[in-house]
Order: structure tokens, then C-alpha cells, then sequence
């Protein structure tokens, strides 16, 4: 995989930070980790951002990598774009070792971004970013009439989903005539 | 920017809609058959709804009054507005019916629960259809009081349903009863307060399984109240009962009452008041410590005279404040 280095932490590499320690108490490292979406875009995250991922955290809780064999393994997120999971890196170096607020100015505004954002937050099991990206989903209907959450949300109507339904039904059914068709060609 | 919100997968949702407030899900279920589903992953089934009469519906969620009014003017509907903790939102009125308009809102939010149902400025017609709503959707009714029902037989016409509902908490009823009436119950709330209570009778007091009771215009005698309370005396009997009081004629000063012949105070004045399931205080002035065969303590005050009355009260002592 030819993975160029970028993203937050590698563009201004990250400093470890530290709780503020007793003098006695050695300094640990940080350690990092590298994750990629679909753009193959590496990107550099430490160990205490990322633990605002339950599925990540979950993932590197056990592996004990070294900082070598960790950037020979970035993770590889195929089902996220490369500008939302920069999105989310964002999120997680800025909040990372902090209590999150009740209201989320560092929340990505790109609404045009936040049905991606959404799926990628949920996948990813980010459970504090995905209440604010809901909120956000929730606001975006607030005051509005039904035919104007209709054009939001992009809601179909009864007639197009009755449509939608008939078209799948059409071809489930010309799938399953293939299939048999298959299957008896098969027995000959 | 627009979403396609109804491409998220059920999880997110529900996420979505939970945040959502109850006027913008009532308004997305007007958007298609397939929003008027999806709604109810808001949690909309646990919410609470009031019925009081009339076209205004009141439901309770996290603390906030949701204010559904009905109206027949369609250049108010979804035309909302807010009052400290209530919020107001004109909707269609189907048929013009206040009736209609409580099932429209049960049946699109999924409401399990009636927090309040009061016959309090509603045609008996209409009390008896919302009841049998109630029935037939088997709903929890919490608090339910019947009250300004015009005629007497409405009354005992609707007592019938009335033991079917399914009434948790408390049902009160300050209303007269035909002289005949009689009254068998199916499952007792927590509390029952009943103003003209002639027709409740020591069987019905003896499996009376509710914290607190009150029957004023009893017929109950010092017989009947003595077969009682040397029943509560044995271990393990009326195990939720906090106060009993009853009012009634027929307490007198010719019989005893737990082996004292009324009116049964201590004169120390002693002071008490309990606060019974966190949920409501009750005062006692002069009673008599009684004592069950368990050692649970009670206080009984018995008065005769022109309002005889009797008073019963069992306090978790922790609960019990003599400084009030």
C-alpha cells in the first residue's frame, strides 16, 4: 500500500501530552497509531485521541504495538471517505483527554458532509460526536412544516416509495428466475 | 443542505429521533407512510398523554407539556408556540372530534400510558368512548377521577368500564351514586378516593389491597372497622396499606374498636406526619399508637360526634416527622 503520511497529527506532529504528574511518577511515552479511509490517506492519531472510538480503542486496547509495527499496520477504513475521516481525527485530537461539552463548537459544520459524517461517527462508535452530529441532524427540522422536512430530509412520498417497493419486488423476483434458471442448468 | 435521513440505518434513527421533540415527529409522520412508522423509534410509546375533555391534548415527555390543539382552521395547523414549560401546536382536528383527535394522537405516537384522565369538562358519550379506548388497547391509566358527570345514572353506567381499565395509581371520584348501586372490583390502584362511598363494603375493605383509601359518606360501622384493623393486626395482612380514612354515620361511641369505644385520641398531643412512598405527606393530630402482631406500629384516631371519622395511618418511622 503506498500511504502518504498526513492528517493532524502528521502534518504538526502531535507532542505527547501529559497529565500534569507528581515529580516522582516517570513519563510514559504516548504511543500512536495510524488509521486510513478510502482515499488511503494515512493519518498519525495517538493512542488517547483515539480512545474516543470504542470500535478503535477495542481494536488497539491488546496489540502492544510497537511505533514501527504500528505505522506498518495502519487500519484501513474503506468504507469511510478520506475527508470525513480527517473529520473525525480533527474531533478526536481536540478532544482528546478532555470531558466533552454539553454544546460542541468544534463540531465539522459542513452540512453538505453530515449524512457521511453520521455513518462514519457510528461506525466508528464515537458515541459522544454522533449525539452532536444527531442533535445537529435534529436541528436542521427544527420550526419547519412537514412538506419543508420533506425537502430536507429528502423524504419520499407514499406514491414514490410504493414505486421504490414495486421496482424491488420486480427484481428480487427476476433474481430469483435466474437463480432457478441456474440452478436447473446446473442439474442437466 | 438536504439529507436523506430515511438511508440511515434503524440505530441512527432512533439516535435522530429521540432528539427530535414531539411537534417535529408528529410533523414527519405527515410525511409519508413510512415516517408514520418510523416515528415510534423516538420512544414515543413511553410517552404520557392527559385527557381532560376538549380539543387541547396535553403529553408529558421528560418533564415538558406538548400541547396538541386541536383546531378546523387549516392556516393554523403546525403554527406553534411556548409558554415557559408548555409548548402549543395547532393540528388537524379529525372530524372535528375531540375523541377522534385523542385516538389520532395515541395511535401515530404509539402512547401506552394515560397520566391523567379526568371526565372533567366532557360529554358522557365521550368519556365512555375514551374509556373504552382505554380498555380495548389495554392502556395504563395512572391517576383517573370522575367528576361533573350531570346526571347520577351516568355514573353507575360508567363503573362497568371503569373496572376494566387498567388504573395504577389512583382513581378518585367525588360524584353520587344511585341508592342501589353496587360495584364488584377486578384490581385496585394504589390509592382510591371515593366521596359518596356508601356502597363500598367491609368485603370490599377487607381485599382492599391499595396504600392509601379514603371513603367519606361511608356506611361502615365500628363493627365493620374493628373486623378490619383485627385483621391488618396479623402478621403479613394488608401489606401496602399506608392510611385508611373513613367517614361515616354509623361510627359511634356504642361499640369498641380495637378494644376501646371511641373517640379514640391521646390526649398528648401527640403530632405526626409521614411522608409515605416519597410521593405524599400525611398529618395526624392525638392519636393511639396501635401495634401489629410483627411489632409494625400504626396510629388510630377515631372521632364521633357530628363528623365521625376514623383515621388510620402506618408510617415507616424513618419517614415520620413530629416537628411539623
Amino acid at each position: 500500500m503506498s500511504s502518504t503520511e498526513q492528517g493532524t497529527s502528521s502534518a504538526a506532529p502531535a507532542e505527547p501530552t501529559t497529565a500534569p504528574e507528581s515529580a516522582a511518577a516517570p513519563e510514559v511515552p504516548e504511543s500512536f497509531y495510524y488509521v486510513h479511509g478510502k482515499d488511503k490517506v494515512v493519518h498519525k492519531v495517538s493512542a488517547g485521541a483515539l480512545q474516543h472510538s470504542a470500535l478503535i480503542h477495542g481494536m488497539i486496547s491488546n496489540l502492544g504495538y510497537t511505533e514501527e509495527q504500528a505505522k506498518a499496520n495502519p487500519f484501513p477504513f474503506e468504507n469511510i471517505d478520506g475527508d470525513i475521516l480527517q473529520m473525525v481525527v480533527d474531533w478526536c485530537n481536540q478532544h482528546k483527554g478532555k470531558p466533552t461539552p454539553p454544546e460542541d463548537t468544534n463540531l465539522p459544520k459542513q452540512k453538505e458532509k453530515l449524512f457521511d459524517l453520521v455513518l462514519a461517527v457510528n461506525y466508528l462508535e464515537i458515541k459522544e460526536l454522533l449525539t452532536y452530529c444527531c442533535k445537529q441532524v435534529a436541528m436542521m427540522v427544527k420550526g419547519k412544516s412537514p412538506e419543508e422536512i420533506r425537502e430536507i430530509w429528502m423524504i419520499p412520498t407514499d406514491a414514490e416509495d410504493e414505486a421504490a417497493e414495486k421496482e424491488a419486488k420486480k427484481r428480487a423476483g427476476k433474481e430469483a428466475a435466474g437463480e432457478t434458471a441456474a440452478a436447473a442448468g446446473d442439474a442437466k | 443542505m438536504p439529507i436523506s435521513l430515511l438511508k440511515f440505518p434503524t440505530d441512527l434513527l432512533r439516535e435522530v429521533f429521540k432528539l427530535c421533540d414531539p411537534f417535529e415527529l408528529y410533523k414527519l409522520s405527515k410525511c409519508s407512510k413510512r415516517t408514520q412508522r418510523f416515528i415510534m423509534l423516538g420512544g414515543t410509546k413511553n410517552w404520557k398523554i392527559y385527557y381532560t375533555g376538549g380539543n387541547s391534548m396535553i403529553i408529558l415527555v421528560d418533564c415538558w407539556y406538548y400541547n396538541f390543539m386541536g383546531t378546523n382552521n387549516p392556516e393554523e395547523h403546525f403554527e406553534t408556540h411556548h409558554y415557559g414549560s408548555i409548548h402549543l401546536m395547532h393540528i388537524e382536528c379529525p372530524n372535528g372530534n375531540a375523541v377522534d383527535l385523542f385516538v389520532h394522537l395515541i395511535d401515530t405516537f404509539g402512547i401506552r400510558f394515560v397520566k391523567s384522565f379526568e371526565t372533567m369538562s366532557d360529554k358522557f358519550d365521550n368519556v365512555s368512548k375514551v374509556a373504552q379506548v382505554f380498555v380495548d388497547k389495554n392502556m395504563e391509566i395512572v391517576q383517573f377521577e370522575i367528576r361533573n358527570f350531570d346526571e347520577v345514572q351516568d355514573v353507575a353506567n360508567f363503573m362497568p368500564i371503569m373496572k376494566q381499565m387498567n388504573i395504577t395509581k389512583r382513581f378518585s371520584c367525588h360524584q353520587k351514586f344511585p341508592p342501589n348501586f353496587q360495584h364488584q372490583w377486578i384490581k385496585y390502584p394504589k390509592e382510591i378516593d371515593i366521596g359518596e362511598s356508601f356502597w363500598f363494603t367491609i368485603d370490599q375493605l377487607l381485599n382492599c389491597t391499595c396504600v392509601e383509601i379514603k371513603l367519606d359518606k361511608s356506611s361502615l360501622n365500628n363493627h365493620d372497622l374493628n373486623v378490619f384493623l383485627q385483621k391488618w393486626k396479623k402478621t403479613g395482612e394488608f401489606p401496602n396499606l399506608r392510611s385508611l380514612k373513613v367517614r361515616s354515620e354509623n361510627i359511634d361511641n356504642q361499640s369498641p374498636i380495637l378494644e376501646m369505644i371511641p373517640p379514640i385520641v391521646d390526649v398528648k398531643n401527640q403530632r405526626v406526619s409521614a411522608l409515605i412512598y416519597n410521593d405524599f405527606y400525611i398529618r395526624m393530630i392525638d392519636a393511639v399508637r396501635v401495634t401489629k402482631d410483627d411489632g409494625t406500629g400504626g396510629r388510630l384516631r377515631v372521632d364521633v360526634g357530628d363528623w365521625p371519622e376514623l383515621n388510620f395511618l402506618i408510617a415507616n418511622p424513618a419517614d415520620e416527622d413530629d416537628n411539623w
